[in-house]
Order: C-alpha cells, then structure tokens, then sequence
C-alpha cells in the first residue's frame, strides 16, 4: 500500500460520507499541495483531526469554513442552523474526520485492527512534506482532507 | 411494547442521530439510554433493563469489543442483542464481531433504512416503510 493509494480511496468516502449523513452532494475535487491559506469571505477554519493505526498508519483530518461548518451540522442533527451551538459543530465536523478516516481504511484490504483515535481540534499542518491534501467543492461549501502517513513502508 | 435501548458512542453527535433515526423508525421506545464508551455501558446495564444494545467500536477507555465480550459473559446480560454501529466497513472486522457474538453489524455511513430493519430485525416487528 503506497500513500497515493490510500489517499485515492478519500474522494470515492467523501462523496458517500457527506451524501449519507450530512445530505451534501460533492461537486468536484482537487489534489492541492498545500493547505489553502484563506477561506473566502474571511470565515474562521474549523479543524479537527485523528490518528490512525492498522495495516498503515498516520494522521487524517478535515478542515472547513465555520459557515460550511454549521450547514453540515444543522443536516447532521436534523435541526435548524440558529439552534446549533460552536459544541455541537464541533463534535459533528470531528465525526466527519472519524467517518472520512475509517470508511477510507476500511477499505484497505488488511489483517490488524482499525484503531481510530477520538478526533480533537487541531492546527492546520504546515511543513509537511509526505501530505496528501485533497480539497472537496461541495454545494455547501469547501472542505479540505489532510493525510500523512506514518511510518509505513 | 416499549423498549430501552442503549446507544454506546463516544460521539454524543452520533448518539443523537442514532437516536433520531431510532425515533423515525417508529420502533417503540421505552427509555434512551446513552454511554460515551464500554465501562460507562455497563454501568448503565448494570442498572437498567435493556432490550437493545448499539455500540460503535473505536472508544476510549472500553471499546465495543471489549464491552460485548464482557456482556456475552454476564448471564444476567448475555442474551441482549448487540448491535455494533461502527466506522470500520471491513468484512473481516464485521465477521470477527459477529463470532464474538453480534447480533447484527452496520457500518457508518449508514442509510436509515438499513439501521431501522436491523433494529426490527432484533427487536421483532415489521419496519417502518416510508423510509
């Protein structure tokens, strides 16, 4: 398993992931080499992430605009976006990273067991040379998955 | 009939859509019961009468291996069903759970539909159709 196909596998879990829990279609996506430095408009980034260990192992995490934030929220939860509190957006967006991370390694055909650690807010990684940044357009905003293996052969 | 059902997620964001989901079902439900992990399950099992178990895998402290082997065990628990609602879609991770004594197995992203036919399936009864 090489990291370029492991991180193939994120774009075929993003689109099903948002499309089943969080109701939002993935338009496009594209590979970025760096973590996009500004959201439009200014929006606060949210940003959670996890590790990961199995068969390969190494950190994942999503990072998006507080806006898209509170849309995948109010669509998780099934309640109105004024109801939802900066708690609430941050447990759905840190699920978002656990659902992306685990439904990708899942897919790794593989012998040792899926150990996801619980996902926390993280800063934006920066300097990394082996990161695979994939950068999802959806019809509620921007979201950006990180990957950096760890590690593996 | 009524029933309890306990939902195990460190998420509380997964245990309220579980729970939401288990409300559209139209299953009939006595009492919701939450636990952010094994040890705090079965403290709650410990206390409650529970008709259903539903636990995700990935958890601090006691994980959803680790809690159904300790309620197989139990004679005062083991014949609850359980549920195992978990982010690892692997087959061999679905098969190891069900040898271990899973009642059923359902990875996430689910649809509604297939988390509310598992729970009639292990409740008994007929599934809500609309969805």
């Amino acid at each position: 398993m090489r990291a370029s196909d492991f991180a193939g596998l994120v774009p075929e879990c993003c689109s099903e992931v948002l499309g089943a829990m969080y109701f939002v279609t993935v338009l496009g996506w594209t590979a970025l080499e760096k973590m996009p430095e500004a959201l439009p408009g200014g929006d606060a980034v949210v940003a959670f992430g996890l590790q990961f260990a199995g068969d390969i192992s190494g950190r994942f995490g999503v990072c998006l605009g507080q806006l898209t934030a509170r849309s995948l929220a109010a669509n998780f939860l099934g309640v109105d976006e004024p109801e939802i509190s900066s708690r609430e957006v941050a447990e759905v967006v840190g699920e978002l990273a656990n659902m992306l991370c685990g439904s990708a390694m899942s897919r790794v055909e593989g012998e040792r067991k899926l150990i996801l650690s619980h996902p926390e807010a993280v800063p934006l990684p920066a300097d990394i040379e082996d990161i695979h940044i994939v950068q999802f357009d959806t019809d509620s905003g921007a979201i950006t998955a990180w990957l950096v293996l760890e590690g593996n052969s | 009939m009524a029933f309890n059902i306990l939902i195990v997620d460190d998420s509380p964001a997964m245990r309220r859509v579980v729970r939401r989901v288990v409300d559209i079902s139209g299953v009939d439900v006595g009492t919701f019961l939450e636990a952010g992990n094994g040890l705090e399950a079965l403290v709650v099992l410990r206390a409650e009468w529970v008709d259903l178990i539903m636990t995700d895998i990935n958890m601090p402290a006691m994980d959803g291996e680790e809690l159904l082997l300790e309620v197989r065990k139990d004679p005062a628990l083991t014949t609850i069903p359980v549920l195992v609602v978990s982010t690892d879609s692997s087959e061999g991770r679905a098969k190891q759970m069900l040898s271990l004594g899973a009642d059923g197995y359902i990875s996430k992203p689910f649809l509604p539909a297939t988390l509310s036919h598992e729970m009639y399936r292990l409740l008994g009864g007929a599934p809500n159709e609309s969805f």
